[in-house]
């Protein structure tokens, strides 16, 4: 029981891990707290859902349009909001509220866009398929989304670390106007990065909306408070603290609602959250990004 | 007459209490501090006070007192791992903290009442006691600017670092302010309470957190007179321009960002700065011209 209990967690902990991987990217490069990031999820989820509804592709399809719909969404929220705002001397806290502001706009477009609504995907759209692994109910689908969460980071890793492109993301991480003089363009740099940041979190949107077969405007404010801990508790910045991080919080959500209660499960959560602030706010992993305090 | 005030009143009653919450955002921005917790302070205030009111015979002004007092203590806990961390992080815990705020006053029903909410609270804060209390904190507030703490939170907000090496202790002054916020906070919540007869978890949300944050970015963050501005403004235009009612949050995500870009320092202190950059240039002109002929200065 509690090793099964464990197992979902993994899974739930890794499209977590996916989600909160874009907000730390993106943090970590170019200091930009982007509180709109749960809904470009959403609209992720969004998208996946007419293309299976409207439009009548296939899951596989519709995961691919969605992936791009919400990378298009992210790039969108970078040239209509950050980069005026980067352009008029804008600061860290206006950056927050900016993203607050595009976050209410984005909700109230999917509001109308739903009715409201929460919208359900027709039955049998994942196959329900479940094998016996050393004592564990391991269901197709939850195979799937490992295999997928992995394929992902594999290959974020990989375009960080083996690309041109991806040094040079690092160099305007690390500073910004040395790497302008070294022939690095950031704004190319800054829509690659939110491109990548809206790809990752609306692949997490399609897998959570398949997963717990819900679609709602709302969707995103649950998972944001969720990479909100996991992007503290792995260091803002951290690709491998994200994803362990995401993990990790993935198994104790499940954990507490399986043995305390749905309700209370959001107040463990940030309760860790209070105590790895208190005792070590730059996280367990080393980012791309150690300026964290002010005294 | 008597119509016109009638039909108005309640909307009067409303702009009051959110620019007690307003000052509430205030308070925190104006230190430099990142804190978008309000509304968790007003969730706190409200069920505190309306528990006092309706449980014990203490009396209207007692409750507004013990939840002005939950309001700081709530404050403080959080300046616990705040005050001194950057920017970034005091918004994430304190985004965190709304939420956590409306899940648990979901989840305590046997005390706040759930989803159905805490009612029948008695109506105490009329007009009256509304104008007197926001008067009282808009020149608390004003006394502060004008105190040394007001100048050390000046220094905070334009740049920390420069603050420290002045030798202000940073984080010291994120918690006053942090308690500040939360007093004000939590007693703007309350007064919500004893205003509208009955609250809901949902109303101390997001929606709450993106007003008073709006208020405050409209009207601007050094002025006291910025939040009140922000807030008429926010509330009334709605009612002047009626299709703008049902994108109410629609154009107040609109608002926040175009204004965050093009007029970041509010209404009220652009004006300001407009109107004595232009006194400067007219007396420089004065003397210039006294200069050219030939008349001796006072």
């Amino acid at each position: 029981m509690l090793a099964q209990q464990l197992l979902n967690g993994v899974v739930v902990g890794a499209v977590y891990a996916l989600f909160s991987l874009g907000l730390t990217l993106v943090f970590g490069m170019h200091r930009i707290l982007n509180l709109a990031h749960g809904a470009v999820f959403m609209w992720g989820a969004l998208i996946g859902y007419f293309a299976v509804t409207l439009a009548g592709l296939p899951l596989w399809a519709a995961f691919i349009v969605a992936v791009f719909g919400a990378g298009l969404v992210s790039v969108a929220l970078e040239l209509c909001v950050f980069r005026p705002l980067r352009r008029h001397q804008g600061d860290e806290f206006g950056t927050i509220v900016a993203s607050i502001g595009a976050n209410l706009i984005l909700m109230q477009l999917a509001q109308q866009a739903t009715n409201a609504q929460t919208l359900r995907f027709p039955f049998g759209i994942f196959p329900i398929l479940f094998y016996d692994i050393a004592g564990l109910r391991v269901s197709l689908q939850q195979l799937v989304i490992l295999g997928a969460v992995a394929v992902i980071v594999v290959a974020l890793l990989a375009f960080l670390f083996k690309t041109s492109l991806g040094s040079e993301a690092r160099a305007v991480a690390v500073d910004e106007r040395t790497s302008m003089l070294l022939g690095v363009n950031p704004g190319k740099v800054y829509l690659t990065s939110f491109l990548i940041a809206g790809m990752l979190a609306g692949a997490a949107g399609v897998i959570l909306g398949v997963a717990f077969n819900s679609v709602s405007y709302v969707m995103g404010d649950a998972v944001m408070l969720q990479a909100f801990v996991v992007i503290v508790l792995g260091g803002l910045g951290s690709v491998t603290g994200a994803v362990l991080a995401g993990i990790l919080i993935g198994m104790i959500q499940t954990l507490t609602t399986a043995y305390i209660s749905t309700e209370l499960s959001d107040a463990v959560v940030f309760g860790l959250l209070f105590v790895v602030l208190l005792i070590r706010p730059d996280g367990f992993f080393a980012g791309l990004h150690t300026e964290y305090r002010v005294a | 007459m008597v119509e016109f005030v009638l039909t108005y009143r309640p909307l009067f009653d409303l702009i009051c209490v959110y620019t007690i919450l307003a000052f509430s955002q205030y308070a925190a921005l104006r230190a430099g501090l990142f804190s978008l917790a309000t509304p968790g302070f007003a969730s706190i205030g409200g069920y505190a006070g309306a528990i006092v009111l309706k449980e014990t015979h203490l009396g209207p002004i007692l409750g507004a007192l013990a939840a002005a007092l939950c309001g700081v203590a709530a404050g403080l806990f959080l300046s616990l791992p705040l005050a001194r961390l950057r920017g970034a992080f005091q918004s994430i815990a304190t985004i965190g903290f709304v939420q956590i705020m409306v899940s648990l006053t979901l989840y305590a029903q046997p005390i706040t009442g759930g989803a159905l909410g805490f009612n029948a609270i008695p109506k105490v804060a009329t007009t009256g006691p509304l104008v007197l209390v926001v008067i009282a904190i808009a020149a608390l507030l004003a006394v502060i600017n004008r105190s040394g703490i007001g100048r050390a939170f000046d220094a905070i907000r334009q740049d920390y670092t420069v603050a420290r090496s002045l030798g202000i202790s940073v984080s010291r002054y994120f918690r006053y302010a942090f308690a500040l916020s939360g007093a004000i906070g939590a007693l703007g919540g309350c007064l919500l309470a004893y205003n509208t007869y009955s609250i809901q978890p949902d109303v101390f949300g997001f929606p709450m957190l993106v007003s008073v944050i709006a208020a405050v970015i409209l009207g601007g963050r050094s002025m006291v007179a910025g939040p009140i501005v922000g807030t008429v403004f926010l509330i009334v235009l709605p009612e002047l321009i009626r299709p703008l009612a049902d994108e109410r949050l629609l154009l107040q995500g609109l608002l926040l960002i175009v204004v965050i870009i093009y007029l970041p320092q509010g209404i009220v202190d652009s004006l300001v700065h407009r109107w004595k950059l232009r006194r400067a240039s007219t007396v420089a002109r004065a003397e210039q011209g006294e200069r050219a002929h030939g008349v001796p200065l006072p």
